[in-house]
């Protein structure tokens, strides 16, 4: 069977069964998809805010100066939920994200995955227990 | 009369009138009431589940797995929804946009093991859309598309906006899918955490608004039938994108059914019929379950710098 028909059946399959993804506004009005980025920083501050958190981290050009990049990440009530918290995420922390620069040019991006420099991811799985009556 | 049955008399007379009341046990069905004696749906709950709205072709005539297939179909979920492995340029990767940190979708299907979350029609399907509402949802689609070149905040929906989050009817989406339910002799308050919007429902025969008032989640009255709290709302409004239910009218007409089971369960089930919108009513059934959490502020307006952001990423490619 060709690669092609492997994806095709496939999406498929996933398009039968995959959850609606929608965030709280169109990732493609906000973000470049032509415009991938990876960035490495540390934590400068983090804002707690709806409807997306926002990390602002400064990231070290190769000329030795640093960059401020603003980070969207997600709500702050499902991070929390999560365990993502002021404390697991203090300022100062080293991070790397990949992601996609701003369509306005300016030095934002989307937090399509962040993880530590060691590959650890910030979270993992759901916040969702297994509830005896339906979860 | 003889004196064991004086001296029994006696003891009820000074026993409260409540604890006379044969109530329901609680734990039995968890339909505990309230000290006004109204069934009790008070507490913070979450609709989230992984069940479709739609039951998937792949489970055409099973309306409902054994548990051996409910396993399997909740790990498929999972995996499909875990948008950290999916395969890049396909749909469901939203263009590589979010990662699973974004998400918290849960990893369960319902209980009841149904593969849908629509029970009427019976083959778990939404109605045919007419005619009309197909050429709505178009309009919309492409409304949708044109937000990369929007010329104002009025191009975006009213979740982009951070109006409502949708209307009502809620289903389950991916993240913030809780409430949070109050009660008071007369009125019963549903919070919703995502965005932060307050349902007032009164209680008893009071009539509906005039029709020529429309609000953003309609006009809710409610009343008991049983341990069923039964909520009509009608008065939606169009006045913005994605104000009204899926592709309906703002004639729409929901009834909404809520009854205690258990101690930490709902069962919530909605009707939604508008004749210019589907060829038939149609009725989900789904759990909202009691989480030990509580409810956080979504205070969307705050910090909605994504309206902003995407106005001028448009503005920024009108200058190219």
């Amino acid at each position: 069977m060709k690669l092609t028909h492997i994806a095709a059946i496939a999406a498929l399959v996933l398009g039968m069964t995959a959850p609606a993804a929608r965030a709280h506004h169109s990732f493609s009005a906000e973000f470049d998809v032509n415009k991938p980025i990876k960035l490495q920083g540390t934590v400068k501050r983090v804002q707690w805010i709806n409807p997306h958190t926002w990390i602002w981290i400064d990231v070290k050009k190769p000329d030795g100066t640093t960059e401020e990049w603003g980070v969207e990440a997600g709500t702050p009530n499902t991070l929390f939920r999560l365990g993502l918290t002021r404390e697991a995420l203090p300022v100062g922390t080293e991070i790397v994200v990949s992601g996609y620069e701003a369509r306005d040019g300016a030095k934002r991006a989307n937090g399509r995955d962040m993880t530590f420099p060691d590959g650890r991811k910030l979270l993992m799985g759901s916040s969702v227990g297994n509830d005896a009556q339906s979860k | 009369m003889r004196p064991a049955a004086l001296a029994t008399l006696l003891v009820l007379a000074l026993v409260p009138l409540q604890a006379q009341t044969p109530a329901v046990k609680a734990g039995a069905t968890g339909a505990t009431k309230t000290p006004w004696g109204d069934p009790d749906l008070q507490g913070t709950w979450s609709n989230q589940t992984l069940t479709p709205l739609e039951r998937p072709a792949q489970f055409k005539d099973k309306p409902v797995l054994t548990e051996a297939e409910a396993a399997a179909y909740e790990k498929q979920l999972v995996a499909a929804g875990d948008v950290d492995n999916r395969t890049p340029g396909t749909v469901q990767d939203v263009n590589l946009a979010y990662n699973q940190v974004w998400w918290d979708r849960g990893n369960k299907i319902v209980a009841d093991r149904r593969t849908s979350l629509i029970v009427d029609p019976p083959d778990g399907r939404v109605p045919p859309l007419t005619p009309a509402a197909q050429k709505r949802r178009e309009e919309d689609r492409k409304a949708s598309d044109n937000e990369k070149s929007a010329a104002s905040w009025l191009d975006f929906d009213v979740y982009s906006r951070c109006i409502i989050r949708s209307a009502l009817p809620r289903l389950s989406t991916g993240y913030n899918n809780n409430y949070e339910i109050v009660q008071s002799p007369g009125y019963v308050a549903i919070m919703q955490e995502q965005m932060h919007e307050t349902r007032l429902i009164p209680l008893g025969n009071q009539p509906h608004l005039t029709s020529t008032v429309r609000q953003w989640l309609g006009d809710s009255r409610g009343h008991w039938e049983g341990n069923t709290l039964v909520v009509e709302t009608t008065n939606f409004t169009d006045e913005a994108r994605g104000s009204t239910f899926q592709y309906a009218t703002k004639n729409m007409t929901l009834v909404e059914r809520f009854t205690r089971t258990s101690d930490r369960t709902i069962d919530y089930q909605f009707t939604v019929s508008d004749p210019d919108t589907w060829t038939r009513p149609w009725t989900v059934k789904m759990p909202w379950n009691r989480i030990d959490g509580l409810i956080y502020e979504y205070a969307c307006h705050e910090g909605n710098l994504g309206l902003e952001h995407m106005l001028s990423a448009a503005r920024a490619a009108d200058r190219k």
